[in-house]
């Protein structure tokens, strides 16, 4: 039984050898790259820019500070934390994925924020940064993308200098049982359709919308987040717990 | 999540702001980065605002380092429209202020100076002739309620006059024939096609 727990994990609700994820997730976001903004704005009626707005608010990203923008994709937060952090710091918009990179790349520089992001391809399971080098990390609808996510989380907590901060960003449980039934709907009907019309890729958005359903809860993530390290734990739900803002610190 | 939404709205005006008003970048270029924080007394709410000389950045319930906060009423915030009321007004006991000063100067500067072309700025969105439109109308929009039952009249009446009274030219009516005559042929052409195309 252990056995079989440790060589298998899921992809969506579909079971996979655990190396395969990996390139699995990787087919999904070379996949709907280029349409991904756009679908972004869609799907959650533009509301994914007020939980990005909220994540913003909560990180305390100063000047002068070096961030991590982890999964950061197309790079929406790392267009406003680069402004925060100013010619003194940097932002590192990290991503296994390069045609995510590309698109995120493309669109800052047409935003004319150029001079403190790096653009780096990373595998959240084993960050390419030294030890206490990071002053913020974010990831955003990025980590239940994530094969291993206990390692990517003990990853993270070594690279934050002390005192720095983690804030996760992702989809989860509402308590609101018409909520979630509107939610359900919506994201295995309605999504799918929309991810068939707007990207030709009615697959890759099934697998968001399973995805979602296979993350752990708020509580869970926070234990998890405890097990790596992180002292000060706590979340906030948004959109009635559709999506937390989990944080943590490392002292 | 509304008053996300509200931020995010006072951010979009102020950035609007900025890039109408170009000189606003230099009155804050000295205290750029520094957090100011507002916070509205009868909504019991706290808005922090920082601009980044880019742009400006808008966010509730910020918990992070602020350099200034404000406190007051909605009545005695907009009275800083004149910066020279800042003092006055702390000395009252109207508006509490901690941190730094100059930054809620500058601020308040920056406000008082702003006298913005709102026609300018809407002929981005619809065009410049709309927007003059548009802001004329808004300020006449009661004198045009009273004339608008005058213009109705004199526009129908001219309609009347000056469309129905046309008349056919007996040489228009004998080219509308020819191309009628024409077009049948052709109909009938592509008719006979469309059958051996069936046909086959
Ligand atoms: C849904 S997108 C989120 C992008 C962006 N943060 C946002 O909020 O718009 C998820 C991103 O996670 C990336 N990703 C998936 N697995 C990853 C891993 N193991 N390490 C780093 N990035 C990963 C994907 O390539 C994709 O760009």
């Amino acid at each position: 039984m252990k056995e079989s727990q440790q060589n298998t994990t899921d992809f969506g609700y579909k079971t996979v050898a655990r190396e395969e994820k990996a390139s699995m997730v990787a087919d999904v976001f070379h996949s709907v790259a280029a349409k991904y903004d756009i679908m972004n704005d869609l799907m959650s009626f533009g509301i994914h820019r007020l939980w990005k707005r909220q994540a913003i608010a909560c990180s305390g990203v100063r000047k002068g500070h070096t961030v991590l923008d982890l999964a950061g994709g197309t790079g929406d937060l790392t267009a406003k934390f680069s402004q925060l952090v100013g010619d003194t710091g940097r932002v590192i918009l990290g991503d296994i994925n390069d045609s995510m990179l590309k698109v995120g790349r493309d669109k800052l520089r047409d935003l004319g924020l150029v001079s403190n992001i790096e653009y780096v391809q990373m595998n959240a399971e084993a960050l390419p940064f030294p030890d206490n080098s990071i002053d913020v990390i974010t990831i955003a609808f990025g980590l239940r993308n994530v094969t291993d996510k206990d390692a990517a989380l003990r990853s993270m907590y070594r690279i934050l200098k002390p005192g720095g901060r983690l804030l996760i960003l992702e989809f989860s449980k509402t308590d609101s049982e018409a909520l979630s039934k509107i939610y359900d709907f919506y994201s295995f009907n309605l999504l799918p359709t929309m991810g068939k019309l707007v990207a030709n890729d009615s697959e890759s958005y099934r697998y968001l919308a399973e995805s979602i359903r296979m993350h752990p809860d708020q509580e869970t993530l926070k234990g998890m987040m405890e097990t790596a390290g992180f002292e000060q734990t706590s979340y906030q739900n948004m959109t009635g717990g559709i999506v937390a803002l989990h944080r943590g610190f490392k002292y | 999540m509304i008053n996300t939404l509200l931020t995010a709205t006072a951010e979009h005006i102020l950035n609007t702001i900025l890039s109408l008003e170009p000189s606003v970048q230099a009155s804050l270029s000295k205290v750029q980065h520094q957090v100011l924080a507002v916070e509205v007394r009868d909504w019991q709410q706290t808005i922090a605002v920082t601009f980044t000389g880019h742009s400006f950045m808008v966010f509730n319930n910020y918990q992070e380092h602020i350099d200034c906060h404000i406190s007051a009423s909605i009545d005695t915030l907009s009275q800083l429209k004149d910066p020279s009321q800042l003092t006055r007004l702390i000395r009252q006991g109207e508006l509490d202020l901690e941190g730094n000063l100059h930054l809620a100067q500058a601020y308040s500067q920056i406000f008082s100076e702003l006298d913005i072309d709102w026609a300018e700025h809407l002929s981005k969105y619809v065009g410049d002739g709309p927007a003059q439109l548009l802001v004329q109308q808004l300020r006449q929009a009661k004198q045009r309620t009273k004339q608008l039952d005058g213009v109705l009249k004199t526009t129908t009446a001219g309609l009347f006059q000056d469309e129905l009274k046309v008349a056919i030219h007996p040489l228009e009516m004998a080219q509308f024939k020819a191309h009628t005559r024409e077009l049948k042929q052709h109909a009938a052409v592509l008719e006979q096609r469309i059958n051996q195309l069936l046909a086959r």
